[in-house]
């Protein structure tokens, strides 16, 4: 079986991503608890539905870059 | 069923009144429950050591549930006992064996020692024993509900009108300590205006008793017959739209509902699926469903106010406003967004999206732990009020003081019941009949 290697640079992009999608959720949450007018301390106990929401954000994003990967290569080849 | 060790309880009407804060707020306990007015913690006190002298009439299941309430009241003796049927007159004399035996109920009533009755017999039978026992001069406390049809309930209610006797029907509810506070709930606008009441009483079992000969069948399954029985309405729902009508303060002006034999065909006669709905004059309406096939609902009495709900039968009430509130603010959030995604389904248009129930916070009625009756029992419930109201009875028949609307209050629950039947039986709406008001009810 053939070793797959990830790149430290692919591997930092990576995290980054889920890092912004982990402060998008966060901020997510944060609006929730201004709207709704619930306690502040749902910030933290929240946290569960936060990283539910962040890996939901992170697959839509891998999901856009795929469309855009096939596209970008697809031009690719008619030139 | 039924537990031949005496129970263990307070019969204390003094302690009760007292627990149901009386000292702290008699005029809006009475307000509520003015029957509870001969029995102050005052008039407790009259009667002293004095003993009410009482005999049964009727020893079967029910009957002997009460003798052991009875037993443990102090200012009561049961003096004498009689029923037609051996095996329980047997069973009751076990239980009071200073008490003399009878087979003819108006033999008994000769007997110038006895001061009460406590009638326990099959419901056809209640409107001529009370009217016997009453025309005797003796106090009657009879089981629930008044009497097999509208004419013997007027009959009965006119008696009671010319008589100087305590009468007493066994609406135990009336004296049942987390019904009597959460009416005082209801009416001191705690769920805002009623704007609707749900009973219903699910069972799962046939209501048969056991027979030694095939011969007793209707003696003992009367229940299944509608030459003694008014079915599910006279047997369970009587002590229901008694509570409805307690709670409204007024009484429905019309009924409409259906009733079929669904499940049980065994040859019985009443309905073992009643559906109804009695309307009152400002539009509000009682919703009752009984079945005896399937006991997933249970028993329960909801008064809906707009802006709380009061389950009576739990002990446990919640505000319109509270509901969902535990619900954090990405839940709500999450929550919106589904009802918007629903919403625009194409195939059912904009308004259509599930609304399952929401979730309210409950509070209890009663502070501590507190009975509740799951509706099973064929016989009657643990702490239903039962005990207080034989205790009541007890202590009028000693004071010779009537015990104000409990006559009243039955014979409108035993009235709703019949018209009910009659509904379902005409199939058609019918309104409450002019000839069978009386001055108590309100209906506006």
């Amino acid at each position: 079986m053939k070793d797959l290697v990830i790149s430290s640079k692919r591997l930092k992009k990576e995290i980054l991503i889920i890092a912004i999608c982990f402060i998008v959720a966060s901020i997510i949450n944060i609006i929730s608890v201004i709207i709704y007018k619930t306690p502040w301390y749902e910030i933290f106990t929240q946290i569960g539905y936060v990283l539910v929401i962040t890996l939901v954000i992170y697959f839509m994003v891998i999901l856009i870059r795929a469309i855009v990967l096939l596209i970008k290569k697809m031009f690719v080849r008619k030139s | 069923m039924l537990n031949k060790k005496p129970k263990q309880v307070d019969t204390s009407l003094r302690q009760f009144i007292k627990d149901l804060g009386y000292i702290s707020g008699g005029a809006a306990l009475l307000a509520t429950t003015p029957w509870l007015q001969s029995f102050t913690p005052d008039k407790a006190k009259e009667i002293k050591s004095e003993k009410a002298r009482i005999g049964f009439i009727g020893t079967g299941s029910r009957g002997q549930y009460s003798i052991h309430a009875v037993l443990a009241i102090p200012h009561a003796e049961i003096i004498a006992l009689c029923d037609n049927y051996a095996p329980n007159l047997q069973t009751a004399s076990e239980l009071c064996p200073k008490a003399k035996t009878y087979t003819d109920y108006r033999k008994m009533l000769e007997s110038s020692d006895i001061d009460g009755v406590i009638i326990s017999t099959p419901l056809y039978l209640h409107a001529p024993m009370t009217l016997d026992a009453l025309a005797a001069g003796k106090h009657v406390y009879c089981e629930k509900a008044m009497a097999l049809t509208m004419d013997q309930c007027k009959s009965v209610y006119d008696a009671y009108q010319n008589t100087d006797k305590v009468l007493y029907f066994c609406m135990q509810r009336m004296f049942d300590e987390k019904y009597i506070k959460g009416m005082q709930m209801i009416h001191s606008g705690l769920i805002g205006d009623i704007v609707g009441e749900r009973c219903h009483w699910f069972r799962n079992n046939d209501w048969r008793r056991p027979l030694p000969s095939p011969a007793l069948e209707r003696q003992i399954n009367w229940r299944l017959y509608r030459e003694y029985s008014g079915g599910l309405m006279t047997e369970l729902a009587s002590h229901q739209l008694e509570v409805c009508c307690w709670a409204m303060q007024k009484v429905p002006e019309s009924v409409i509902g259906v009733g079929d034999i669904v499940n049980w065909k065994d040859g019985r006669e009443v309905y073992d699926s009643v559906n109804l709905v009695y309307r009152y004059n400002n539009g509000v309406k009682i919703n009752y469903e009984s079945l005896i096939s399937n006991k997933f609902n249970g028993m329960e009495d909801q008064i809906l106010g707009n802006k709380g709900t009061m389950n009576l039968a739990t002990g446990i009430y919640c505000f319109e406003e509270e509901a969902n509130v535990k619900k954090s603010g990405i839940e709500q959030l999450i929550n919106q967004i589904g009802n918007k995604i629903y919403a625009s389904v194409p195939a059912a248009g904009p308004s259509w999206r599930p609304e399952t129930k929401e979730k309210f916070t409950p509070y209890n009625i009663l502070e501590g732990e507190f009975q509740v009756n799951d509706g099973l029992s064929m016989v009657g419930a643990l702490k239903d009020g039962s005990d207080e109201i034989l205790s009541s009875f007890c202590q009028a028949c000693i004071t010779g003081e009537k015990g104000k609307n409990i006559v009243e209050e039955a014979y409108l629950a035993t009235m709703l019941c019949h018209l009910g039947n009659q509904s379902i039986s005409e199939q058609k709406k019918i309104t409450f009949p002019e000839e069978y008001k009386i001055p108590y009810m309100k209906f506006s």
